[in-house]
């Protein structure tokens, strides 16, 4: 981005708020027109976003100067957005915020849906915090708010891989290009690396099958406490959740009615894909055995298990 | 009601023991069946309401006025401003070499980047200083040919000499990343990788050479030059000689010092008196054939200013014009051409063996140049031995190109040519205020703003309706204009609905209200881009509102992404 020419629009990014609290990376140009980015762990550099919620909070806070500035959370199923909106926002953004405060001070739930710009301050002792400008914003319905979640949680799971590409990568420019890694992510994944160092990336993938099982109106999935990551540590293993026996199996029967496209599903996904729902692992392997044994799968080939209709 | 929410309201009631549990459990009812919202996540507001105003104050102080800058430095712009014992200061430079060497540095091994950077990189052919630097970091984001704000480096000055010492706290920020690829001189640059300014070198042959005239535009005469094209394997560039060039078509160069330039979107390699040009040798050189493929390009990659072009296209419309110039009548020839790529315009100089009943048809071009008009590329034909009528489309030719729209990625649209007869789909995220009724300048259809033209001052302007969005596909934002027809059917409205509509609620309001029905979701637009340094903007005649099912595409994710 050179300095003095006005730049293009900065795209705008689907992201849950894990992702974007999480980051403490910025960067910021000198120039009036440049833009200022907050760069989030798998690598996005984040000047604008597409974010939704349930409205929680609202409030007018008086400022030093005199202006008023309104201060509100969102909550998704990750976590909380923080966003404010001030004198500096449109008229209609701020005729909005108005309409907002007052449903949500007679306790009617809001969803809302808002492209906001990024921004982050840092404090005196150096922490960095990230918050939200909207810019523009608008009630969603249940339908409209699940198929927000979807479309964040593909964005996300596609930023995942990138990020996890990246790890294998020389990292350089050209050698992220040569990784495969598209242009919009390269730089972001150089600086992110450098910044955050090794990171887990486990809490993604649960906050996104939490919010796919919403996306699905699966309300009672997304009700259960999320599962603690991978159990397959060390000497905590025996702490880990068995659950029922017949829960594991009716997860593992619906885990392969959902990924089934025809052929079956494999192995090594069914487990997986128990274990990330809170199983035990080795119980998930017994359990899928009886299955097929009982007649409820079978495996059209080795490895792989559909239901038997 | 259900015990589902037992414990939840339980935490309420421990909260709010005057709460009735009844009431508290249809509200976490309603947050899960009406928003999608689960119980954990209800908590807090709904506890909220039921704590009624005493709301819990917002933790952490999140005053807006603390400054963010951490450090003071110093901020200049030309290395000459610095003295020897500055710290901590900031500035913008081109990175002109960057090495990197093991060091042992207190007994461990380490490694540090050294290299040349020279101030004032924005200034073309400006006055500049070179230093040496060291980073002791070292960055992975310094690489040569970009152009970095450092911020917090210090000055090193040794017998005399001063130079630049990146630390590992020195903040480094890439303003440009390396598009000037710095190569040591005589090693040749592949042609598909050449900078769009600057000297270079290559190997490439001969694919076409021609004399040719430039007239001085002060009328003092003209100069012979000598234009063409080079070829290698990644690609073919053309090129100007203002020196004699012998060569023949065929015959492999290695050219060094030849200058890049570039005219409108296309770079052109320039032979001077410092170029040096020798006859190469090297056995496994493609061959003339081989290398001509190259310049068979698909409407979809033509480019303002191409020269040489070779296409196959079919000619949809076709037509003769008149005009006048220097008080005498002249003819032009122009029409619609198609490929499976895309539209564009062609425009002949000479009559073509052509007449309107054989349309559509089928012709190969060579060696045709392109011009653009509003962005859109048209197609010059010169003389008619650069056309060749084929019986049969190289294509399907059921193929009905008149009407035919190529779906094209956003991101692929911000940053190619203009086109025209292309889709996309994309999220909007933007309804701009000004959308609705507008008015036009009656002279050049301009939008007027507070009544009065840019160019034509104020005039009554004639009525039109249209949307601005913005839409974008998470990599890149584009600008969307529906026309009237297209915004109307958008809008499953006719004109004066509209008008009713707008009259009803206010322009803010009205503008909300489609907000609350496009803002966040799918939209696809069909028509034409215009798309030059401020981004891309799509002139569309259709759109429509996609609709998702979001309950089959999570499960389409789950199977894809294999989470479940």
């Amino acid at each position: 981005m050179q300095s003095g020419t006005r730049a293009k629009r900065q795209p705008a990014w689907h992201m849950l708020a894990s992702e974007y609290s999480e980051a403490t990376l910025n960067e910021k140009g000198s120039g009036e027109y440049d833009p200022s980015f907050v760069i989030t762990k798998l690598g996005a550099k984040v000047n604008r976003v597409v974010v939704a919620g349930l409205l929680e909070r609202l409030e007018v806070r008086e400022t030093s100067n005199g202006s008023t500035l309104h201060q509100g959370q969102m909550r998704d199923p990750s976590g909380v957005h923080y966003f404010s909106v001030g004198d500096y926002a449109t008229e209609s953004m701020r005729e909005l915020t108005l309409v907002l405060a007052k449903k949500l001070e007679a306790g009617e739930p809001v969803l809302l849906l808002m492209v906001a710009k990024s921004k982050w301050y840092q404090t005196d002792e150096g922490a960095i915090y990230t918050s939200l400008r909207p810019e523009e914003a608008c009630e969603i319905d249940a339908q409209q708010y699940a198929l927000w979640l979807t479309r964040t949680c593909e964005d996300t799971l596609q930023r995942m891989k990138h990020f996890s590409d990246s790890l294998s990568a020389e990292p350089t420019r050209e050698g992220l290009i040569g990784a495969g890694i598209p242009e919009h992510m390269v730089d972001g994944l150089l600086v992110s690396r450098n910044h955050y160092g090794e990171i887990d990336i486990e809490n993604y993938t649960l906050n996104i099958m939490q919010a796919l099982d919403i996306a699905e109106g699966r309300m009672e999935a997304a009700s259960q406490p999320v599962a603690a990551p991978a159990p397959n540590q060390d000497a905590d293993a025996g702490e880990v959740a068995t659950g029922d026996e017949s829960e594991v199996k009716e997860t593992i029967i619906s885990i392969i009615e959902q990924l089934d496209q025809g052929d079956g599903v494999d192995f090594e996904t069914v487990l997986t894909n128990t274990v990330a729902r809170g199983f035990d692992r080795s119980l998930a392997e017994d359990k899928l055995d009886e299955l097929s044994n009982e007649g409820t799968l079978h495996e059209p080939r080795f490895g792989w298990f559909r239901i038997v209709a | 009601m259900s015990e589902k929410y037992e414990t939840h309201v339980k935490s309420i009631l421990a909260e709010c023991p005057d709460a009735n549990p009844e009431e508290v459990s249809a509200a976490f009812a309603k947050y899960e069946t009406e928003f999608f919202i689960p119980p954990q996540d209800a908590m807090r507001s709904i506890l909220r309401r039921f704590k009624g105003e005493t709301t819990p104050t917002p933790s952490a102080g999140t005053s807006g006025s603390s400054s963010s800058a951490p450090k003071p430095t110093r901020k200049v712009s030309r290395l000459s401003e610095l003295k020897g014992d500055d710290r901590e200061i900031e500035i913008e430079v081109e990175i002109i070499s960057h090495n990197i060497r093991d060091q042992t540095i207190r007994g461990e091994e380490k490694q540090i980047a050294f290299g040349l950077l020279e101030d004032n990189p924005w200034e073309e052919n400006g006055e500049k200083n070179r230093w040496e630097y060291k980073d002791w970091g070292p960055n992975s984001n310094i690489t040569p040919g970009s152009v970095v704000r450092i911020e917090g480096a210090s000055v090193n000055e040794y017998q005399g000499k001063m130079s630049l010492n990146i630390n590992q706290s020195t903040r480094i920020a890439v303003i440009r990343e390396g598009t000037r690829p710095v190569t040591a001189p005589g090693e040749a640059q592949d042609i598909s990788s050449l900078p769009s300014e600057g000297y270079v070198c290559i190997v490439g042959r001969i694919l076409a050479t021609r004399p040719d005239q430039i007239h001085r535009k002060d009328g003092t005469g003209s100069i012979d030059i000598i234009r063409g094209r080079l070829a290698d394997e990644t690609g073919t560039i053309g090129f100007l000689s203002w020196e004699p060039l012998e060569h023949e078509v065929g015959t492999l160069l290695k050219i060094e010092s030849a200058q890049v330039r570039t005219f409108r979107d296309t770079p052109e390699l320039n032979f001077g008196r410092t170029t040096k040009i020798e006859v190469y040798h090297d056995k496994n050189f493609a061959n003339v054939d081989a290398l001509s493929e190259q310049t068979v390009l698909t409407l979809s990659e033509l480019r303002d200013g191409a020269r040489d072009v070779d296409a196959v296209v079919q000619i949809t419309e076709w037509a003769k014009r008149s005009f006048t110039r220097d008080g005498e009548e002249r003819f032009l020839w122009s029409g619609q051409i198609a490929d499976p790529t895309g539209r564009c315009r062609m425009s002949a100089w000479s009559e073509l063996p052509i007449t309107e009943d054989q349309l559509p048809l089928t012709v190969r071009l060579k060696g045709v140049r392109v011009r653009a008009w509003q962005g859109i590329p048209d197609i010059t034909i010169d003389t008619i031995d650069q056309v060749e009528i084929l019986d049969a489309p190289p294509w399907d030719s059921e193929l009905d190109l008149k009407n035919h729209t190529v779906e094209v990625a956003l991101h692929e649209l911000s940053t190619g040519a203009s086109r025209i007869g292309i889709s996309t789909s994309a999220i909007v995220v933007s309804v701009r205020e000004d959308s609705g009724f507008i008015k036009r300048c009656t002279e050049c259809r301009r939008v007027l703003r507070e009544g009065a033209c840019a160019d034509h001052g104020p005039n009554d302007g004639n009525n039109d309706i249209r949307l601005r969005l913005a839409i974008d596909d998470g990599r890149a934002s584009v600008s969307l204009l529906t026309n009237k027809d297209a915004t109307l059917s958008l809008l499953g409205m006719n004109e004066s609905e509209l008008q009713g509509a707008i009259d009803d609620a206010g322009q803010i309001a009205f503008v909300q209200s489609l907000r609350e029905k496009m803002l966040g979701r799918k939209i696809n637009a069909s028509g034409r881009t215009i798309v030059d340094e401020q981004g891309a903007m799509l002139l569309a005649d259709g759109a429509s509102m996609i609709d998702e099912d979001a309950g089959l595409r999570a499960t389409e994710i789950r199977a894809q992404w294999r989470v479940a």
